[in-house]
């Protein structure tokens, strides 16, 4: 899916050459040292950076060059490391403000998304108004509007208590079992080694290695990468 | 010479104060939706309004046509010069620093006001339609000005029910917001801009088709327009759309205030003295705005 991308910032190779290739319905994990490329990686797949070199495909087509909300339509969605909610817009508005085919159906698709994380009695409270943990969660359900094939989360466990935390768990597991593709962003090594069914590990923008997250734990390189010889 | 100030008066300038407001929010609300959704300051917002009056002007003489009728070319016609003007030039200084948007919107600016004198001249046009005032009571109210707001409000009353209740409208706050998350969800932000900058020209039209009837009509008539709006804009907070509607009707009512109780040459004077003082004391402005 992801084929030997390179993205560079003036001199600094940000992702050198790597490829990760995913299969439908599976969880799994992007994780490294800060600065490894991870967050750069997710903005080429979404179309906010564009790749230097290589390309990128989902189902079978290239989407590498095409604009930001080109690839939301092809079915990809995203959460950011640092939410993005709309402050100034409800919590339901925040995902009827995602654009999909039917607008009447929309709505009735955004409140059962917000009953799904239990935000209902918040629908008509200002984004900016709620708990942190309650932001993140109506930006994952903000993804789930147009039921996209990929799900990237970058960093979703970050900042929400665990009670909020098992919600969300529970939510990606659901969404794999309905045959999604989920990709996510990690430094909360318990979430990554529960909930990922391969983990790929990114160090100064290369792909250092991949596997399940057993083996991944006790690779001497991985360990090295985090934690310096 | 002494002049008693009577209850009277001070009744009738706030009436004039209101319902000259109405019409500087109307305007405004254009000027604030660009600075909200794309940063960029349109100082050509003015001469898109005198436009918006040479189109009434124009109607009027040659078809005869209502000038209020006007309204419903007027607004369509610069809805689209509008959307023109973003495609052609403004989208690419979007991104750009502020001074480069501010250089080519003041270049626009000019082109358009050196545009309506080549091809209006400079001669002073009025379009005479409508004389007298409604009496009521102690009170009397210019016919022209009072159906002059009353289009305002029920043009800004439009623009609020689209930006609050509509999907266009949640998509352009959604853009105003953050414009890289609206990309995520999906929202095709060049067609908001688009969308955004002609619905921003198409309020400085009917702000042009209004005061046709009540103004001197001249290629640059547009500019004090320009910077009235700038005052609501600041008043009201940047990026606050209700804001503008309170920042109208509040520059409306200070200019009267102070050409009764100081005189009507000082009314500008005073309004930029309070641009001062709430740029010091309230920089987001009077409600709260985005910092």
């Amino acid at each position: 899916m992801v084929d030997r991308v390179v993205k560079r910032f003036g001199g600094v190779t940000a992702v050198n050459k790597v490829s990760l290739s995913l299969e439908a319905g599976r969880i799994y994990g992007l994780i490294g040292p800060k600065g490894s490329g991870k967050t750069t990686l997710f903005n080429c797949i979404t179309g906010v950076d564009q790749a230097d070199e290589g390309q990128i495909r989902f189902k079978g087509q290239r989407i590498d060059g095409l604009k930001p909300h080109q690839i939301f339509h092809q079915g990809i969605g995203r959460t950011f490391q640092v939410i993005r909610v709309f402050p100034e817009l409800t919590a339901l508005e925040n995902l009827l403000v995602v654009t999909t085919d039917d607008y009447a159906a929309a709505r009735a698709r955004a409140e059962d998304l917000l009953r799904f994380v239990k935000l209902e009695r918040l629908a008509n409270e200002y984004a900016g108004n709620l708990s942190y943990g309650q932001q993140k969660l109506v930006e994952f359900v903000r993804v789930l509007m147009t039921d996209p094939e990929l799900v990237l989360l970058d960093e979703p466990a970050a900042g929400v208590n665990r009670t909020l935390l098992n919600e969300l768990l529970d939510a990606v597991r659901t969404l794999r079992d309905r045959g999604k593709t989920v990709l996510l962003v990690e430094h909360d090594m318990k979430v990554v080694m529960g909930l990922c069914e391969t983990v790929f590990v990114l160090d100064h923008g290369e792909k250092l290695t991949e596997g399940p997250p057993g083996v991944i734990q006790t690779d001497e390189r991985v360990i090295e990468a985090y934690f310096g010889r | 010479m002494t002049v008693v100030i009577t209850p009277t008066m001070i009744g009738q300038v706030i009436i004039s104060g209101l319902l000259a407001g109405a019409l500087y929010a109307m305007v405004a609300l254009g000027l604030g939706l660009i600075f909200g959704v794309m940063r960029v300051l349109n100082v050509a917002h003015g001469p898109l309004l005198m436009l918006g009056a040479y189109t009434t002007f124009w109607l009027f003489q040659l078809l005869g046509l209502n000038p209020y009728l006007s309204l419903l070319v007027s607004m369509p016609l610069l809805f689209l010069a509008g959307v023109v003007l973003q495609r052609v030039l403004v989208h690419r200084v979007v991104d750009a620093p502020e001074l480069s948007s501010l250089l080519l919107m003041f270049g626009v600016s000019i082109a358009l006001v050196n545009l309506a004198q080549l091809g209006f001249t400079s001669d002073v046009r009025s379009v005479e339609y409508l004389t007298g005032s409604f009496i009521l009571g102690p009170f009397a109210f210019s016919k022209s000005r009072v159906i002059a707001c009353a289009f305002a409000l029920a043009i800004t009353a439009g623009a609020f029910v689209l930006l609050k209740k509509t999907r266009l409208g949640k998509a352009i706050r959604a853009v105003s917001q953050s414009r890289e998350v609206a990309q995520v969800c999906g929202i095709n932000v060049q067609r908001i801009h688009l969308i955004t900058f002609g619905a921003a020209s198409a309020l400085a039209a009917a702000g042009g088709t209004l005061v046709a009837v009540m103004v001197a009509i001249q290629p640059e008539m547009g500019q004090v327009y320009t910077f009235k709006s700038f005052l609501v804009i600041v008043l009201g907070g940047a990026g606050n759309y209700p804001g503008a509607l309170l920042g109208g009707l509040l520059l409306g009512l200070i200019e009267q205030l102070s050409s009764l109780f100081i005189t009507t040459q000082v009314n500008e004077a005073v309004a930029y003295v309070l641009l001062v003082l709430v740029l010091l004391l309230r920089p987001t402005g009077l409600l709260k705005g985005r910092s």
